[in-house]
């Protein structure tokens, strides 16, 4: 007998959206105004740039190798756009573009002194993080750009679908659809994942592993500059504390998303959907913790409860995956 | 007659899908050498892994000196007086050879530190009873691979085991270093009052020093606890493979006339190899013969610029070329490697059929912006993979869950997907069951046919004088000599045999 059970349904993603939906039912019934206009509107501006850190992380997670330069990187990015509008005068989309560029160098950086002297892409990052962190504050003696175009700005306020959902999300799901695009259906993006997921295996089959290596630090940079971006349209300004000291407050998202989401640490594994739904469940359970009151304690306590228990999670899914072959 | 020291009595075990055992029986007798033989996928290792407690079975007995047993960790195993020294090595590289032998019951002194005299002077006693000539406080990465194969046994040996298991212990070992082994287990049979079970698929081995055979198939036992006696080469074959053997078909030799494809002239490497020359004529097999540590993967692994060629000249179709990397050699100059390390560098292990089979041809086969989806892959591909008869349920399969074999297989088939014009093939069939190791060797042997010219690396002399036209012999990372292959196994042994030793 054979049961017709989609393939979808035994994934782990099908888990984390039964467990969104859980969440939401729950936070809907016990909580006041989870379900109202207003915070829903809050939560697509704010699971936007979540997704955008997890996506930015799990890139360079695919490489078996971590990016703790991302808040950093993704401030720094934004700080030079803050420049380029207000004080440059560069027209917006110009500006948008030099952004990019500019965060997605700061990647190469990371990703050729890593490739370059072997060293651990953490210590190279926890490294770059401090040293672009550094270099922006004294550039911009840590003044805020505050007098921003407007049309920039607007589009961080705008709400669609009767003022329920920002454009920011939508900007989200779409780069969700580019990169399953770029990894499910491209060379290049099957070469990124052959590279990350056995590197000497994937030299020896004509692979350039460390352009690779430094193709998804840049992709890493780029993604991080986006959600840079995003922030300073959400913010209304370019704020250097706007992602924490050094950056720090992106990190826990962006290792939780894609941690959770199914994206193996040891690298080798994308699920670019997965971190999506990580990255949502994620800003859940932390709005449902605010509205419920419980305190900014318990709520930090909380997140980091999970991203232990996501890395547990991993360390089971690769000793699976591994065991499935008994038989030799 | 003497007594079983050690016995599994109507043992089976499945996996999900699998029956690995099936009512499987084996007896180990006191003091003797007992060979467990069969294809991979037979169930030898899920035999070993019962013995030594990594699993346990669903229905039948593990009696060990005529009590029952029941292990639930290789620990109780292994204070049982069981043993195993597996293929891959499990030493810790960086320590010495005292403080590996001794690591599970280190001497301390009366401060609770480790006593390092005592750890020397214990470790040496076991480094004696085995003859063995190396001093405790080595450390183990200076070892040459053969004594580091005989340090496991030592260590074994420390922990008091009675029966030691050896899995493929000569897979990376020489000829020479291979017979003093043999001596060595001989010895410790008739001093040491050890019994050991030998797993190999040389069967030239098993007849040289086995007692008795028992021999696995699809989990069954094709026969149990034989005598050797009883036995010759044909009818140990027919019993694992259930036909007889094919023997490998030498080839003619009718490529002499072709003129050289690929030429190295005075190749002068990081690594340390001096003046290489040699030349590679289209079509043609050339066989590298050397002792591991020869240089000959190192070798291969310069020429695909791995690592640095400081001098010398490497010629392609009469033009000098410069090779910078594996992608350049297979992207621009048509040049493929399969390696012998099919886990580490042949395939991605926790990926799928298709991505394995596919991966040199995915730059060939991207359209427009990179496109690339499976389909495109799965008919390029699936001609060489049903032409290899790869046994796998899906190309969705992880070639981390095939048998060893199929493994090997997919590794040579994205090879051959890939066209190229030069394989480097490094060695092909180690740890490779009989069947599949006639299919790869009927393959090279077309595949040379049909045009592609091959450098062989093996250190397994039959297959060097089945496959190759001609021999290059190489010895400490220098070529020390030259054999047009007449396929006649004895004159080439002595004569490659000679060019190592002079």
């Amino acid at each position: 007998m054979k049961n017709k059970i989609p393939d979808f349904v035994k994934t782990n993603q099908f888990g984390l959206l039964l467990l969104v939906i859980v969440f939401i039912l729950l936070f809907t019934f016990t909580t006041d105004g989870f379900s109202s206009r207003f915070n829903i509107y809050a939560l697509s501006r704010v699971v936007a740039i979540d997704i955008m850190i997890g996506l930015a992380m799990m890139v360079v997670i695919l490489t078996g190798g971590l990016n703790l330069s991302l808040g950093a990187l993704g401030v720094s990015a934004a700080m030079f756009g803050g420049w380029c509008m207000e004080s440059m005068g560069i027209p917006i989309s110009i500006s948008i573009v030099l952004i990019l560029i500019f965060g997605s160098f700061l990647g190469w950086i990371n990703g050729y002194v890593t490739v370059k002297t072997g060293v651990h892409s953490f210590i190279v990052t926890l490294a770059t993080m401090s040293i672009y962190f550094g270099f922006m504050t004294l550039l911009t003696e840590a003044e805020a750009f505050r007098k921003l175009p407007e049309a920039f700005t607007d589009f961080g306020s705008m709400k669609l679908f009767k003022k329920y959902i920002s454009p920011l999300l939508l900007l989200s799901i779409l780069t969700c659809f580019i990169l399953y695009y770029l990894f499910k259906f491209t060379d290049l993006g099957r070469k990124l994942i052959a590279a990350g997921a056995n590197p000497d295996a994937a030299e020896l089959s004509g692979i350039s592993v460390s352009r690779m290596f430094i193709y998804c630090h840049m992709l890493s940079g780029f993604l991080a500059a986006v959600a840079g971006i995003m922030l300073t349209a959400r913010i209304g300004a370019a704020i250097p504390s706007m992602a924490g000291h050094l950056g720090f407050d992106w990190l826990l998202p962006a290792f939780l998303a894609p941690v959770i989401g199914g994206t193996l640490l040891s690298g080798g594994k994308v699920t670019v959907f997965g971190t999506m739904l990580g990255a949502i469940l994620v800003t859940l359970i932390n709005n449902g913790l605010y509205l419920i009151d419980v305190g900014e304690f318990w709520v930090r306590f909380f997140l980091g409860l999970i991203l232990l228990f996501a890395v547990l999670l991993d360390r089971a899914r690769e000793y699976f995956t591994s065991k499935n072959s008994i038989v030799s | 007659m003497s007594k079983n020291i050690l016995e599994l009595a109507n043992v089976t075990k499945n996996f999900p899908g699998v029956k690995a055992l099936d009512d499987a029986n084996f007896r180990l007798k006191k003091g003797s050498i007992h060979a467990l033989l069969g294809e991979n996928g037979a169930g030898k290792s899920t035999m070993i892994k019962i013995i030594t407690g990594v699993y346990k079975q669903d229905f039948g007995d593990l009696i060990i000196n005529y009590n029952k047993k029941s292990f639930s960790s290789p620990n109780e195993a292994n204070k049982s007086g069981i043993s195993v020294v597996h293929q891959e090595r499990n030493l810790i590289r960086r320590f010495s050879v005292g403080e590996n032998l001794m690591l599970n019951n280190l001497p301390k002194n009366n401060l609770g530190l480790i006593d390092y005299d005592q750890v020397a002077e214990q470790s040496q006693k076991w480094l004696d009873i085995m003859d063995l000539d190396i001093n405790p406080n080595t450390i183990v990465s200076e070892l040459t691979v053969a004594k580091m194969q005989l340090c496991e046994i030592a260590k074994a040996l420390s922990l008091e085991s009675k029966i030691l298991l050896l899995d493929e212990p000569t897979s990376s070992l020489s000829p020479q270093d291979t017979k003093n082994l043999f001596s060595l287990l001989k010895r410790l049979v008739k001093e040491q009052d050890v019994s050991i079970v030998f797993v190999s698929h040389k069967l030239e081995e098993v007849f040289e020093i086995c007692d008795e055979v028992t021999v696995l198939r699809d989990g069954k036992n094709a026969c149990e606890s034989e005598n050797i006696k009883n036995l010759d080469r044909q009818k140990l074959v027919k019993l694992m493979i259930g036909r007889d053997e094919q023997i490998i078909k030498s080839k003619e030799n009718k490529n002499t006339l072709n003129e050289n494809l690929l030429e190295l002239i005075n190749i002068n490497t990081d690594l340390g190899h001096k003046e290489i020359s040699l030349s590679l004529k289209k079509g043609e097999i050339l066989g590298l013969y050397g002792l591991v540590g020869a240089g000959r993967t190192e070798l291969i692994k310069c020429l695909l610029g791995l690592d640095k060629i400081i001098s010398g000249k490497l010629i392609l179709n009469k033009e000098e070329i410069i090779i910078h990397s594996p992608q350049q050699a297979l992207e621009k100059f048509k040049i493929g490697y399969i390696s012998e390390d099919r886990k580490k560098e042949g395939l991605i292990l926790m990926h799928d059929v298709l991505t394995n089979s596919g991966i040199t041809v995915w730059s060939k086969l991207k359209k427009i912006l990179y496109f690339l989806n499976n389909s495109i892959i799965y008919n390029h591909v699936d001609p060489y993979v049903k032409k290899l008869e790869v046994k796998t349920p899906s190309y969705k399969q992880l070639v981390s869950n095939l048998s060893g074999g199929n493994q090997q297989k997919i590794s040579v088939a994205k090879w051959l997907a890939s066209g190229t014009d030069i394989l480097f093939i490094d060695e092909p069939t180690v740890g490779i069951d009989i069947k599949t190791k006639a299919y790869l060797h009927e393959l090279i042997i077309n595949l040379s046919k049909n045009g592609t010219s091959i450098i062989l690396i093996t250190s397994d002399m039959p297959e060097m004088i089945g496959l190759a036209d001609r021999i290059i012999t190489m010895k400490d990372f220098k070529v020390v000599g030259e054999t047009v292959n007449n396929h006649n196994y004895d004159d080439m042994s002595a004569s490659i045999m000679a060019n190592i030793h002079e």
